[in-house]
């Protein structure tokens, strides 16, 4: 199986570089400098493990942090390796250049959940051990949204270097792709719906609703809401069952509409 | 069947046509030799086999299917060594063999493999720390994975020293023995001869000339070149030697004189010389060597497409511009050695005493 062989080599290749090293000992020391900082106090032996995940962790790392490292891994996937001339290589051998670009989607989005899962568990192993009462279910079911948002992240800046001819259009490709969604999605779509107001209202649905759909559209909110769901023990479930449901899709549809759309130009290309 | 078969192939770049109209075919079991100056258009054409480019015009079959909808299936079968490529820095010389024995669903034992092309000390390396030729040696032996029908090697020998470039050629000699189609670029003319059944030459995107070696020696003529040791021979003495009839050509280096002439003006040479009270130290012939022929149809063709006119009636002036250029590299510059200075300005009469002939 090529895809295969090509996302374990893109895997091997990804988690034997330094900054892999770098990332876990990052992501450790984030969540465990975080959980200190809310640690019981006093008489109390509960442990805020929701607040922790929520307020802390979601807010400064995930949200933020995890796109980042997501946009480095994925945006020289493809032209890095077609400036090199390793490509030449790959190409060289039975792989279609769909398998190209879909298994090292496949292969760097694992690497980098590797790298959150072996980042998170450190600390939450010290904190089950500890003498306090500690939510591991809610912490490790966190850490899966975590790595999902980090591989959504990946696949689109795969798509993007794909499409790149260059290292340094890929480059300006993954700046672009975090500050769209990390620093100006809420800016951006709400100057949308102002600008659309009239063709808004004339759709059969209300501006807030149009305007939730459009934070769920970034997959950073995505996994916000529904991690923050999952924390409230209402995963698909409850009120706000519709907006969990498109963020699910939206996040779907992340990480399979950027590297195909990539592939397109990509197979176009002459290498 | 047909190993590889190009119909009207033509690729323009956005600023350069750099194949035209060409028209090849490789039969099975053949080792052909791809030859041409740097820029003629070799790599383009490997390309295309390889569908990274794809054509203008024409169609492109490698073992008997379309390149451009059957690429993986073609790729299963054949060996490639690509010209300017990178290894993954990260990844052991073992683990870029396992994942070509993995693409390729073969069954090869990488270290065997490894151990063929020389590399077996380094198998456990990170590739990055792999010099050029070891990175060549490593590619090899991925494009030897699985027994390929077809192997297709551009500029195989970059990179190499010469005990590295003879045991590529002998690499490439067993499989045609086995029975492998092989495909090979070259600039450089000494290793093509041991090898190839057949050579193509391209020169700007065109295919000159095709033929075996014997073949295309044949073409360029009976004609030999005399080297002469003649110290003290003036300008003179070069004139009487260039009036000769039979000689088409005579370049100076120093105290060494290269004649061009038809066998049988070489004892006229000697005597003129003599006469022209030169001490002949030392002499000796040789056959037009590849590297001339090499050139005759590269650079010669390439002057006379602009400048026919001028060099169809003027050997005389056209002596005297090898005189000039004597010691000008050619275009060429890796071709081996001295030999190829001294080989450039026969080489370059030869084609003008052909264009004479015509």
């Amino acid at each position: 199986m090529s895809l295969a062989a090509i996302a374990r080599k893109d895997f091997r290749e990804t988690v034997q570089s330094r900054g892999m090293i770098a990332l876990v000992v990052l992501f450790s020391l984030l969540v465990a400098a975080f959980a200190y900082a809310v640690r019981p106090t006093g008489e109390s032996e509960q442990f805020a493990t929701e607040l922790l995940l929520s307020a802390f962790i979601g807010r400064f790392l995930v949200t933020t942090l995890i796109p980042l490292v997501g946009v480095v891994v994925g945006y020289n996937a493809v032209s890095g390796e077609r400036e090199s001339g390793s490509l030449k290589l790959l190409l060289s051998l039975p792989h279609s250049r769909a398998d190209v670009v879909l298994g090292k989607v496949a292969g760097r989005g694992a690497a980098l959940a590797l790298a959150v899962f072996a980042g998170f568990l450190p600390p939450a192993l010290v904190l089950i051990a500890a003498p306090v009462v500690f939510n591991a279910g809610a912490f490790l079911g966190y850490t899966v949204f975590a790595a999902a948002l980090g591989v959504v992240f990946v696949a689109i800046s795969v798509g993007c270097s794909a499409a790149s001819s260059t290292q340094r259009r890929a480059l300006i490709g993954g700046v672009g792709i975090y500050v769209l969604f990390v620093l100006l999605w809420g800016a951006l779509t709400g100057q949308l719906l102002n600008a659309a107001g009239p063709v808004v209202d004339a759709l059969p649905v209300s501006a807030g609703q149009l305007d939730v759909f459009l934070q769920v559209s970034n997959p950073t909110t995505a996994v916000e809401a529904l991690s923050n769901a999952f924390l409230g023990e209402r995963l698909f479930s409850g009120e706000a069952v519709n907006q969990q449901l498109s963020a699910a899709a939206m996040l779907v549809f992340w990480t399979l509409a950027p590297p195909l759309a990539g592939l397109l130009k990509f197979d176009a290309d002459d290498l | 069947m047909t190993a590889i078969e190009l119909r009207g192939v033509t690729k323009e770049f956005a600023e350069v046509t750099a194949v035209r109209d060409l028209d090849l075919t490789v039969e099975d079991g053949e080792v052909y030799g791809f030859l041409g100056p740097n820029g003629a258009g070799k790599s383009t054409t490997i390309d295309m086999l390889l569908d990274l480019v794809r054509p203008t015009a024409g169609t492109v079959r490698v073992l008997g299917a379309d390149v451009a909808t059957e690429g993986v299936e073609i790729r299963r079968r054949t060996g490639v060594l690509p010209d300017g490529f990178s290894v993954y820095d990260r990844l052991s010389g073992r683990r870029h063999v396992e994942f070509a024995v993995e693409s390729k669903d073969a069954a090869d034992d990488p270290d065997a493999l490894l151990d063929r092309v020389g590399l077996a000390d380094a198998a456990d390396r990170s590739a990055g720390e792999y010099s050029k030729g070891m990175r060549q040696r490593l590619a090899l032996a991925m494009a030897l994975v699985g027994d390929p029908d077809l192997l297709i090697l551009d500029e195989p020998s970059s990179g190499l020293d010469p005990a590295g470039a003879k045991e590529m050629r002998e690499i490439v000699r067993a499989e045609a023995e086995r029975g492998a189609t092989v495909f090979f670029s070259s600039h450089i003319l000494e290793q093509v001869d041991a090898v190839c059944d057949r050579v193509g030459i391209l020169r700007d995107g065109e295919l000159v000339a095709e033929d075996s070696v014997e073949g295309l020696r044949e073409a360029v003529g009976g004609e030999e070149t005399l080297e002469v040791a003649a110290a003290g021979a003036d300008d003179d003495a070069v004139a009487a030697v260039r009036a000769l009839p039979g000689v088409s050509g005579v370049t100076r280096d120093g105290d060494e004189l290269a004649v061009n002439c038809a066998s049988d003006a070489k004892t006229d040479v000697i005597a003129t010389l003599e006469d022209a009270g030169v001490a002949v130290a030392d002499f000796h012939t040789r056959e037009a060597s590849l590297e001339d022929l090499f050139l005759a149809y590269t650079e010669g063709d390439a002057a006379s497409s602009s400048e026919r006119a001028t060099d169809a009636d003027a050997t005389d002036g056209d002596a005297t511009d090898a005189d000039t250029i004597d010691g000008e590299p050619p275009t060429d510059a890796n071709a081996t050695d001295a030999e190829t200075t001294d080989a450039e300005p026969p080489a370059d009469d030869e084609s003008a005493a052909e264009e004479v002939d015509r």
